[in-house]
């Protein structure tokens, strides 16, 4: 016998109405979010950064690849954070990044770039990238600076002083941390529009995870039906 | 110039800031609801559902393949249909990325449709779904969680004349009518194992199915078990090649 609770079916059923009451309740809150989301004040990121990639140095704006909106997940991968010789990569990272290329071909069907950034140099990425059979783009920031600057990283000083990460004073920082960050492309400049950190990320995986955090939400509004197959947008585009 | 509102670093961090706590309070009122779930009753499934696999027959429990937790993805794939429905092949994406690591987390991910089994094996292949079992099932099980819907039930919606333009291309993406499209009705059932009975403990659909379809911890968070990741429990997280 099970020792959990069992019931009929009319039981299970009474319980699951008033579940689903606060479950709806729930969703609405998280759209209620999603939209003053979206409502934040954009920054310019006036800062030059460069990152290495499969197709050479880019810029931050370069790496929206041609879309309005960059998701940039900041991965956690040596320097720092190396598990073992055999596993120089964050394993609640590559938890993360193995959502990503199940929901990317949809994600860039509707203008947003998604990529991975690490400080590691390219050469130590892309093996542990193959090994573990990813698609998306993963690019090295190096020494520019940027996954400290966008509270994912923190310096030798920041780690014996003390730093923010999630947005909270934290005295003894590691010295990488989880975090994600999206970004505006418009008129050719780079605005900052959001970063979520520690639980956070826990609520991006999944297309609409990812939208709500996107600069311009699940859809334009119109309701228009932009999704297909994960084959069909590239079918759709070379028609 | 971008129309959007541009503001200083610290404008940001301030309305940040503000939003963080209110994303705080969604988060933990999401883990009172996951609670919630996981302390709803469990109701013995006493009905003996057959389901055809590539490997014959199979039933309900079978389906656990010596997990003790089983989730269905009821993927509206019915026989008129000539390819499987663009929406749930997003959630089926998802569900695919997501396997390994339900699979090391003691859950099953399973797909059902009322298509015949040589139909939905080759759409697999062609999607890549190689982490999800697909099996067809007669009308019964569908029927009975509400995923399949009757000519009766459907006349006032088709004669309404108020069809709505997704419904009509999602059909038409489908190779059906509206008819056959909409007979069929997605969802997701959840079971589990316990002493060789097999019990449902959770059903969802509409909207309930983008919390879950997306993310392993939305996953986990309807299965009758959860996370599993209590501070005396090991941890069960691998990459998704060492389980």
């Amino acid at each position: 016998m099970t020792e959990h609770r069992t019931g009929t079916q009319e039981e299970w059923l009474e319980a699951s109405r008033a579940l689903l009451a606060a479950e709806k309740e729930h969703m609405r809150q998280g759209d209620e979010l999603a939209r003053r989301r979206r409502e934040l004040p954009r920054v310019p990121v006036k800062k030059e950064y460069v990152f290495e990639t499969e197709g050479g140095e880019k810029s931050l704006a370069d790496l929206f690849d041609g879309r309005p909106q960059l998701l940039v997940y900041h991965f956690m991968f040596g320097v720092g954070y190396r598990v073992d010789e055999d596993n120089p990569g964050c394993t609640g990272c590559s938890f993360v990044a193995d959502h990503f290329d199940g929901v990317r071909p949809h994600l860039n069907g509707h203008g947003v770039t998604l990529v991975a950034e690490s400080i590691a140099p390219l050469d130590q990425l892309l093996p542990f990238k193959e090994r573990m059979g990813w698609g998306f783009p993963w690019v090295s920031s190096g020494d520019s600076g940027f996954k400290y600057d966008f509270g994912a990283a923190f310096t030798d000083d920041q780690q014996e002083n003390g730093a923010e990460y999630n947005f909270s004073p934290i005295e003894r920082p590691p010295p990488q941390e989880t975090g994600m960050s999206a970004f505006a492309l418009e008129d050719g400049i780079v605005h900052h529009t959001y970063s979520t950190y520690a639980r956070g990320v826990e609520q991006l995986m999944g297309t609409f995870r990812y939208l709500d955090v996107a600069p311009l939400g699940r859809n334009d509004g119109t309701g228009s039906i932009w999704w297909r197959r994960n084959d069909e947008y590239e079918m759709e585009a070379a028609r | 110039m971008t129309e959007h509102r541009v503001g200083t670093q610290e404008e940001w961090q301030s309305e940040r800031d503000e939003l963080l706590a209110e994303e705080k309070k969604l988060t933990h009122r999401g883990d009172e609801l996951t609670k919630k779930r996981q302390e709803l009753p469990w109701v013995e499934v006493e009905k003996d559902y057959e389901f055809e696999t590539v490997d014959g027959t199979k039933s309900l429990a079978d389906l656990f393949d010596g997990r003790s937790q089983l989730m269905i993805y009821h993927f509206m794939f019915g026989p008129p249909y000539e390819t499987g429905c663009t929406v749930c092949s997003s959630i089926a994406d998802n569900f695919n990325a997501n396997a390994p690591h339900l699979n090391g987390g003691d859950v099953t991910v399973v797909l059902v449709s009322r298509a015949p089994v040589e139909k939905l094996q080759a759409y697999k292949e062609r999607m890549g779904w190689d982490n999800l079992e697909w099996v067809s099932t007669g009308d019964e099980f569908n029927r009975e969680l509400g995923f399949l819907n009757t000519e009766e039930e459907l006349k006032p919606f088709l004669e309404s004349g108020q069809i709505p333009m997704t419904v009509e291309k999602m059909a038409e993406l489908s190779g059906t009518d509206v008819k056959g499209y909409v007979t069929e009705g997605p969802g997701m059932s959840v079971y589990t194992l316990d002493d060789g009975t097999v019990y449902r403990t959770y059903v969802t659909t509409s909207r309930g199915l983008e919390e879950v379809a997306m993310g392993y911890y939305r996953l986990l968070d309807r299965t009758p078990r959860g996370r599993h990741e209590g501070a005396d429990e090991p941890i069960w997280l691998r990459r998704h090649d060492e389980y």
